[in-house]
């Protein structure tokens, strides 16, 4: 229940302060048991990254699968220790920070533009364009990836640095954030535009330095989910980056590396689950970190479809 | 490829052409005023966004719905021929027999009706649930948010632990102790898509809480006073404020839900592989694409769902528009 009706005067007065601490221990009880529900996966990812293969195999279908192991001590972090310095998870990692990077960048400044342009300007063509991005929002995408498979191996060749391209180009444009854009630029009030204009900014001066400062919620919000996107990103990656031609794969960001790392020989479950950990570990901090401005950014005024 | 693509640029920038000219020539008659520099500017600034769309979105998209109506089959890519609406005629004879096919459309019409109440009221429950300020809240829905980022892999590898049809497994031994036999919730056709129902909005909620509750956020506090001093109760502050209030930020979330229903793929595909009793259409269709090879097909039964959700969500945001 909203915390405000019960801040508000006159709000059943009869209540005594007993019965109000009752129910806010009630209130955190069932917040645990419901966060427990939630929080399996990563307990068990947890768990499951300081065992020993056998451990995990005896802890399976128990209630052990969610506690660690910590009875011997020396192995419990055995696995963090082999994964990190045998299958070189960080250079995979450093790649996708790079892509996610130059992705995040790329998204904000062209999806934004294009938001602020439908949100903000007039000119001929633009309800066939608000009608188009209403259209591409609902086709599934998915059943396009071959075609789209072809047209990028055609654009940009074989070669395998450009192959970087394919994977980052496709990624900086997504008609989903053109739209929550223009959603959220639709409810910046035109006095703060118009003021800047009568300074003598341009319309490009008008968007950086007046409607980006104005919208920082938005782009967090554009920046988390572009991050947890090309970071957990795995099929399209896999199918668009060749191998190098001693067979390594240099280039291949941490998702699909660490398929290919799934299945080396000799791997155990342990293991997988501790690079599960590594690669887990930038989300949650990006998250955290900007959790306040993701509600933000999707509140403002309400999104109308 | 690269010449129909370019004759397919051609008529897209046709096709714009023709609206552009459509609204200058209405202009007058919408009371509407187009400046040349603005709209030059505005072209210049669309740009970018345009011509990555059309790369990586619209032109597979329309490759896609011409594959269609030809016979291309991934490994003779050279050798595509126009077959009319032949694939067409396969989908609906497929259908009448009662194969696969009507299994998946069975199934993904359980699925979307099984999921988007649940997940939609969930993720409702959980975002008046943390919407307070307390010690705690701000922990519980970073937890409640926590399945969303967790790759999906990871949680169809846990929910088939926790489903295991032995003895063991965790749900089975939990209801052991009531003594409940065990039970294979995932080969039951009975129990397999329910189970996949809840494992989805449990993996999905906490997104759309999120939404939910800069929803919440946008309520002004003194409606719940005026409410207050009208008498109102719990049920009726609920009903007359929050709800009128979440009101389009809820249409956003049914149809964004009923979208993504609609698409189910992963789940089944993880947890229990190509089956009868949880192929869904998504499935079916990756299924014929990707495995039987068979593009020009897929690429049909891709074109018939489009236009069955095109349709749907069309009618959905007609029932919700905001009329009054």
């Amino acid at each position: 229940m909203d915390k405000r009706l019960m801040d508000m005067p006159n709000f059943r007065p009869n209540k005594t302060p007993v019965k109000k601490t009752v129910k806010e221990i009630v209130y955190h009880i069932v917040g645990i048991i419901l966060s427990l529900i939630f929080v399996l996966p990563i307990l068990y990812m947890l768990a499951t990254s300081t065992k020993s293969e056998f451990a995990y195999a005896s802890s399976i279908g128990t209630i052990n699968m969610f506690l660690p192991d910590f009875a011997n001590s020396a192995v419990a972090f055995e696995n963090y220790k082999n994964v990190l310095l045998n299958y070189d998870i960080w250079k995979y990692a450093l790649n996708s920070f790079v892509y996610a990077g130059i992705v995040i960048v790329l998204n904000i400044l062209i999806n934004g533009l294009a938001g602020y342009v439908m949100a903000k300007l007039t000119f001929p063509g633009k309800r066939m364009l608000s009608f188009l991005i209403i259209f591409l929002i609902v086709v599934p995408v998915e059943t396009s990836i071959i075609p789209l498979y072809s047209i990028v191996k055609i654009m940009l060749g074989l070669k395998q640095q450009m192959s970087v391209l394919g994977v980052i180009l496709p990624a900086a444009i997504s008609i989903f954030n053109v739209f929550l854009f223009m959603q959220f630029f639709q409810n910046i009030p035109k006095e703060y535009e118009e003021a800047a204009r009568i300074d003598g900014a341009n319309t490009l001066g008008v968007f950086f330095k007046v409607i980006m400062p104005l919208s920082k919620p938005i782009l967090a919000t554009v920046a988390v989910f572009c991050f947890i996107g090309v970071w957990n990103d795995y099929l399209w990656p896999s199918m668009i980056l060749p191998a190098a031609n001693d067979g390594s794969w240099p280039l291949l960001p941490i998702q699909t590396a660490l398929i290919s790392i799934k299945s080396i020989e000799g791997i155990t479950t342990g293991e997988i689950m501790a690079s599960l950990v590594i690669t887990s570990i930038p989300i949650f901090v990006i998250y955290v970190a900007a959790q306040k401005y993701i509600v933000k950014g999707f509140g403002t005024a309400g999104l109308k479809m | 490829m690269l010449q129909t693509s370019i004759i397919i640029f051609v008529l897209f920038l046709c096709a714009f052409g023709g609206f552009v000219a459509y609204d200058l020539a209405t202009a007058k008659r919408r009371k509407e005023v187009y400046h040349v520099k603005s709209s030059l500017t505005a072209y210049l600034m669309l740009l970018p966004a345009v011509a990555l769309a059309f790369l990586f979105i619209l032109l597979p998209i329309l490759y896609s719905l011409g594959y269609a109506f030809t016979d291309y089959y991934l490994l003779r890519p050279n050798d595509i021929e126009f077959v009319e609406l032949d694939n067409f005629v396969a989908f609906f004879n497929e259908l009448a027999t009662k194969g696969t096919l009507y299994h998946a459309i069975k199934n993904t019409a359980t699925f979307v009706v099984g999921v988007v109440p649940l997940q939609i009221g969930l993720a409702l429950l959980l975002a008046l649930f943390v919407n307070r300020k307390c010690f705690g809240s701000k922990i519980f829905k970073v937890c409640f948010f926590a399945p969303v980022v967790i790759s999906l892999s990871i949680t169809a590898f846990l929910w088939e632990q926790i489903l295991a049809p032995s003895e063991s497994g965790l749900l089975n031994s939990m209801l052991g102790v009531f003594g409940v036999p065990p039970h294979d919730w995932l080969r039951d056709p009975a129990t397999a898509m329910p189970c996949i129902i809840v494992l989805s909005a449990w993996q999905g909620c906490g997104y759309q809480m999120l939404i939910f509750l800069s929803g919440l956020s946008n309520i002004r506090k003194d409606l719940y006073e005026a409410a207050a001093l009208d008498g109102a109760n719990w049920w009726g502050k609920f009903w007359l404020v929050t709800w009128v209030g979440l009101r389009s930020t809820f249409v956003y979330i049914l149809i964004t839900v009923f979208i993504g229903a609609c698409r189910i793929l992963t789940q089944p595909m993880l947890m229990t592989g190509y089956m009868d009793h949880t192929v869904t259409l998504s499935y079916y269709m990756y299924n014929k694409g990707y495995t039987e090879r068979w593009v020009g097909y897929s690429s049909a039964v891709a074109l018939l769902m489009t236009i069955f959700i095109g349709g749907i969500t069309f009618i959905q945001r007609r029932i919700f528009r905001e009329d009054k």
